[in-house]
C-alpha cells in the first residue's frame, strides 16, 4: 500500500519542488497539497494522510499551530516540519507541538526523503544540525538546572495564538471571525483578552509579539535594512 | 528556438520547483543551476544563457548585485528576478539593476510562464499586483 503524503506550503513553486522530489520515490503518493496551515488541517481530516509535511511560515495558520491541531485531531499523525528558521525556539515549539521530523528548507533536497523514510519506519528525523542543537540544549540544561526555563510570560491559548497571527497579518476582528468561523463579538473578546493578558495597547504591539514568538516571520532583504520588510510565508 | 535558462536560488527545493514549472514548454531548457550570486555570475559568464531566473536574498552575493554584474559582463543574457519580496521598491531596484522581469514567488505558478515568454523576447514583465 502506498504511503500517502500531504504537503503544505504557501508557495506553489516550493510545493512543486517538494512534489517532484518525493514523487520519484517508489511507493509514495502525494495525496494533497495545501497552501496554508488551516487548509492542511482541513485536508488531513478528509484525506487521512500517513505523513504531513508543513512549512512553518504560512499565512492564516502557521505550520507550528497546524502541527498542534493535526496531532490533537489524530495523536498518531506523523508530521514533518519544514523551516527556514533554525532557532532553538522554533525547534522547541515544533517538538512540543508533536512534530516527529524537523528539516531545514535549505537542506530539504538532501534530507526530506530520509525524513519521510524515517517516519515511515516509525522513527523520528532531525537534521544533524538540529540533533546537535537539541543535544547541546539537553546537556546544557543538565548542567545548569533551571537556567533555561522560560521566563514567566502570560500563556496564550492555542486559539488566542491563532487570533494573534491573523491580527498581525493585518486582518480586522470581522475578518478574524470569518476565518475562524466565530461571531465578530467572540473574535473581539479574544482580541481584548490577548491585549489584557499581554498588557498591550495597540496592534503594533501584537505584530511585534507575533514576530518575536515566531507566530509570523519577517524577511528583511540582506543588503539593506531601511526598506519596507515583508511578512513571509 | 530553444531558450537556454540558468536557475538561481539558494534553496535546492525551490530550484527544483522552478525547473518543474519551466519544464512544461519544450523550447525552454534549464542548462544550469546556481545557489548564490557569485556562482550565478560565474555560470552566466561561462554558459551565456538566454535568461537567468534569479532570486534576490541569497548568501555571499545577493541577486541585485549579481544582476548588475551579469548585465555588465553578459549583456545579451536577460535577467528575470523571482523573489519572495512583494515590494514595489524592491521591484524598482531590480529593474534599475538591469532585470527585464520581476515575479513574486507567491505568484510564480501564475506568472512564471508569461514572464519567461516576455523576457526571452527581451520584453519587460512585472507581476500584475506590482505593476
Amino acid at each position: 500500500m502506498k504511503l500517502r503524503i500531504l504537503i503544505a506550503d504557501d508557495h506553489e513553486v516550493v510545493r512543486r519542488g517538494l512534489s517532484t522530489l518525493l514523487q520519484t520515490h517508489e511507493g509514495w503518493d502525494i495525496c494533497g497539497e495545501a497552501k496554508d496551515g488551516r487548509e492542511a488541517v482541513e485536508m488531513a481530516k478528509q484525506l487521512k494522510p500517513d505523513v504531513v509535511i508543513l512549512d512553518v511560515g504560512m499565512p492564516n495558520l502557521n505550520g507550528l499551530a497546524a502541527t498542534r491541531q493535526l496531532v490533537q485531531q489524530n495523536p498518531s499523525q506523523k508530521v514533518i516540519v519544514l523551516t527556514i528558521t533554525d532557532s532553538d525556539e522554533v525547534i522547541r515549539e515544533a517538538l512540543d507541538a508533536g512534530a516527529r521530523g524537523f528539516v531545514l528548507k535549505s537542506d530539504a533536497a538532501r534530507d526530506l526523503v530520509s525524513a519521510v523514510e524515517a517516519l515511515q519506519r516509525g522513527r523520528m528525523f532531525f537534521t544533524p544540525r538540529v540533533n546537535d542543537m537539541v543535544l547541546a540544549g539537553f546537556l546544557d540544561k543538565g548542567h545548569t538546572g533551571s537556567r533555561n526555563e522560560s521566563p514567566k510570560v502570560p500563556q496564550l491559548t492555542p486559539r488566542e495564538r491563532e487570533v494573534v497571527q491573523l491580527l498581525a497579518e493585518g486582518k480586522s476582528s470581522k475578518e478574524v471571525a470569518t476565518v475562524l468561523n466565530l461571531s465578530t463579538k467572540t473574535a473581539e473578546t479574544h482580541r481584548s483578552n490577548i491585549m489584557r493578558k499581554l498588557g498591550f495597547h495597540s496592534i503594533r504591539d501584537i505584530v511585534v509579539y507575533a514576530i518575536k514568538n515566531n507566530i509570523i516571520q519577517v524577511q528583511v532583504p540582506s543588503h539593506v535594512d531601511d526598506r519596507e520588510s515583508s511578512v513571509v510565508a | 528556438m530553444t531558450v537556454r535558462i540558468l536557475v538561481v536560488d539558494d534553496h535546492p527545493v525551490v530550484r527544483r520547483g522552478l525547473t518543474t514549472l519551466l519544464g512544461g514548454r519544450p523550447e525552454w531548457m534549464v542548462i544550469g543551476e546556481a545557489q548564490d550570486g557569485i556562482e550565478a555570475v560565474d555560470k552566466a559568464n561561462s554558459l551565456k544563457p538566454d535568461v537567468i531566473v534569479l532570486d534576490v536574498s541569497m548568501p555571499r552575493l545577493d541577486g541585485l548585485e549579481a544582476c548588475r554584474r551579469i548585465r555588465k559582463s553578459v549583456p545579451e543574457s536577460e535577467v528575470l528576478i523571482v523573489t519572495q519580496h512583494d515590494s514595489p521598491q524592491m521591484m524598482r531596484e531590480a529593474l534599475t539593476a538591469g532585470a527585464r522581469g520581476y515575479v513574486v514567488k507567491a505568484n510564480a505558478s501564475r506568472d512564471l510562464q508569461a514572464a519567461m515568454e516576455a523576457v526571452s523576447q527581451h520584453k519587460p514583465f512585472t507581476s500584475p499586483n506590482n505593476g
